[in-house]
């Protein structure tokens, strides 16, 4: 969609450049900012339609870190939102959209979960099996992820297709074929639910800290690994230099001899990559099968606004991902303590991306209230 | 080339490509797997019945209403990334309306009123985004996908406040007119004299929606500030305020495609992706498609639709490769296989050259 490189292209760099040249602090203030706006205008809808938004303000809290097994699952949801923000991250830093991570994600944990399961019969049942089955899930996954990811980094290379657009499309188009599948060619006669076969009892996290069967401090270390690595790839790599001017500055990046269109279709498959080790954490630490894609949560979704928190930072993702693992652990105890509807917190997630999106608004409220004034 | 040339080029490549692809069917079928002429003929005829054109006339109806709205906006230079989640709005809007009027039998004139809401509403909506891109120069990309994530929200939570559940009871369907005799007539009377007034609705829309862009001076303002909004300006025309126009018609157009989406169905789906299931995206390619002409996208919309009517279709007719029956689900995929290719093989649609960056008027 694009006949240059998009004059399209060129607002959304300014846009982006705009957040580039942001200080630290104005990014967490506006951050912040967009948090409390959209969770106080949350607030008011709770209490609008007929329920005490103090008690709902209470249960989230509590319903997020009010008890141990409250807190493992924020963890949980934690150590997700991580890996598809810093998905998202990678590709939003080199100025390519990826709506894709849910598709992404879905595609490298159904790969995961087969290729586990085709290979486990080779291998001995042990803790050592289950060492090896785990590294074979997770690389396939990434495998896979960073292909499904390089198909719409291609096709906006070399034939100028909107990777908005495609990505979301592949979304789709991920979730019903998987969603056949499993509910198809995948399932076992046995299973009375849409679902795989279920992983070997050797492949899982072992539990060292929590009691929580859905999460193991392992997948929140392998969490934050790759935020330390991707963050170093980024900021101290030549090859993490090339990725982001080619983003923000082509023609610099093209003058110093960075091939911007492959540049893509290699941003798109890092991205994709670690997306698809979302969908491996998923399965191993949190599932232990595969199901129904259409039921497994928006991570991919809502990584993009755990992305545009950090602005786009892979260490801010930490701090931005527990928000959202917060947010979400505590949405059904808030529904089963007040009444109110889960939905609220996805309507909530998406007020704070529209107000990430517009940071002049915070600084014209900066500006009208004293509050910082020209030197944030 | 000038435009006339680069449209009819584009409309012969298209024509070209569709009978190619046909040919080739047809050539596979009769060399490889023995299919002869006749069969081909009568399966053909299984397939495209008036029932199929008229499913494929209403599902494309909603698409070709955001999809006009969202290319006013285009052409103006404001990309209204948020055309799926204002259909979502329209459809919940449009939904809860008919509940609190008529419970779970809303009479006709209540679906007409609730259409009506919604797009009120969405419009009001809209207001608010308009003022979020232009006043506060909102990210145009990441505020749109906002509007998506909060419809793919708000839209089950109020279905649940009213219902208790993220699905609508059974509510009621748009009755479809009849002019008695006419209807009679093979094919053109139970297409054209027997229809859903809403479709007729989305024809007007259109046709109304290409003489106004392209025959009128507001129309001319539009394409200009999409184009050339500093001439705009030196012509002494507020370039924000046409913008601020079409990004609020935008909405208001996608409102109404959802609400019609709902008026068809009768009732309204939250769960997944809610019933808009990537209309509003499909939407924003049918115009690029229609290369921002109103008319290609509605044609656009045409071909989506009848992509998605296929499946139906297939079973209907109890269609079967080698033996064994077309999955739904699969089948259900073409749509958006379809986005894919469109845009690969036409992604280099000639878009409104200031889209996307917001217009500061110099002192």
């Amino acid at each position: 969609m694009s006949d240059d490189p998009g004059r399209l292209r060129r607002g959304l760099d300014r846009a982006a450049d705009r957040m580039l040249t942001a200080s630290v602090y104005e990014r967490i203030g506006i951050a912040i900012g967009s948090t409390t706006l959209a969770i106080l205008i949350g607030l008011v809808i709770v209490a609008a339609v007929g329920h005490d938004p103090l008690q709902f303000a209470r249960d989230m809290v509590v319903g997020a870190f009010g008890s141990e097994r409250a807190f493992s699952r924020t963890l949980q949801y934690t150590t997700l939102f991580i890996l598809a923000g810093v998905a998202v991250a990678v590709a939003f830093r080199a100025g390519v959209f990826n709506i894709g991570a849910q598709g992404q994600l879905i595609i490298g944990g159904i790969s995961c979960v087969l290729a586990i399961i085709w290979v486990a019969p080779f291998l001995p049942t042990g803790a050592f099996g289950g060492v090896v089955l785990i590294v074979l899930g997770l690389v396939v996954a990434a495998v896979t992820g960073g292909l499904y990811g390089a198909l719409p980094g291609a096709l906006k290379a070399y034939y100028g297709a909107n990777e908005i657009i495609t990505t979301i499309m592949l979304n789709f188009i991920a979730i019903g074929l998987v969603g056949w599948a499993v509910d198809g060619p995948l399932r076992p006669d046995d299973a009375r639910s849409v679902r795989t076969a279920y992983l070997p009892d050797n492949v899982g996290f072992p539990q060292l800290v929590f009691e929580n069967p859905n999460f193991s401090i392992v997948g929140l270390l392998l969490a934050l690994a790759v935020v330390v690595v991707i963050s170093v790839v980024m900021t101290r790599t030549s090859f993490g230099y090339d990725m982001v001017t080619s983003g923000h500055q082509e023609p610099a990046a093209t003058f110093s001899g960075v091939a911007s269109k492959r540049m893509i279709v290699t941003t798109m498959t890092v991205s994709g990559m670690v997306a698809g080790l979302v969908g491996a954490v998923f399965a191993i630490m949190v599932q232990g099968y595969f199901i129904d894609p259409s039921g497994i949560g928006n991570y991919g979704f809502d990584a993009i606004a755990v992305s545009l928190l950090a602005a786009n930072n892979p260490l801010g993702v930490v701090p931005a991902a527990l928000l959202f693992g917060a947010l979400d652990s505590s949405s059904s105890y808030v529904q089963i303590n007040s009444g109110v509807p889960v939905q609220l917190i996805d309507g909530i997630v998406g007020l704070v991306v529209l107000f990430v999106a517009a940071p002049e608004l915070f600084r014209m409220i900066a500006k009208r209230t004293g509050l910082g004034g020209d030197d944030r | 080339m000038s435009v006339a040339d680069y449209t009819s080029s584009r409309g012969v490549r298209i024509s070209g490509l569709v009978v190619l692809v046909l040919a080739a069917l047809v050539g596979v079928s009769v060399v490889f797997f023995g299919v002869s002429l006749d069969d081909i003929w009568v399966t053909l005829r299984r397939i495209f019945t008036v029932g199929f054109i008229n499913r494929t006339l209403v599902g494309a109806a909603p698409i070709a209403l955001a999809a006009i709205g969202g290319l006013y906006a285009e052409k103006s230079g404001v990309f209204n990334i948020g055309l799926e989640g204002f259909m979502i709005f329209g459809a919940i809007t449009a939904a809860a309306t008919m509940y609190g009027m008529g419970g779970t039998s809303p009479s006709q004139p209540h679906i007409w009123l609730a259409i009506a809401i919604a797009v009120a509403f969405t419009l009001v909506l809209t207001v608010l985004y308009a003022v979020l891109l232009i006043r506060y120069k909102a990210d145009q990309i990441v505020a749109g996908l906002a509007i998506w994530f909060m419809g793919l929200g708000f839209a089950p939570f109020a279905a649940s406040l009213l219902w208790d559940t993220v699905r609508s009871p059974g509510l009621a369907s748009i009755n479809h007119y009849s002019i008695p005799y006419l209807v009679e007539i093979p094919y053109v009377g139970s297409i054209v004299f027997s229809q859903s007034p809403l479709v007729v609705l989305t024809l007007i829309m259109v046709i109304a929606a290409w003489v106004f862009l392209y025959r009128t001076r507001y129309g001319y303002w539009i394409q200009a500030a999409g184009d050339n909004p500093k001439a705009l300006d030196t012509a002494g025309i507020d370039v924000n305020r046409v913008r601020y126009a079409t990004v609020i018609f935008s909405g208001a157009m996608a409102g109404l495609g959802g609400a019609v989406l709902l008026a068809h169905a009768g009732d309204f789906i939250g769960t997944g992706d809610t019933m808009v299931d990537g209309r509003g995206w499909i939407a924003i390619v049918a115009y690029l498609f229609g290369n921002y002409n109103p008319i290609g996208a509605a044609l656009a919309a045409l071909l989506f639709a009848g992509l998605d009517m296929l499946q139906i279709q297939f079973q209907t007719a109890d269609i079967t490769i080698m033996g064994r029956a077309i999955s739904a689900r699969l089948m259900g995929l073409a749509p958006y296989v379809g986005v894919i290719v469109v845009l690969t093989l036409w992604g280099k649609t000639r878009m409104p050259s200031s889209v996307g960056e917001p217009y500061e008027k110099e002192e």
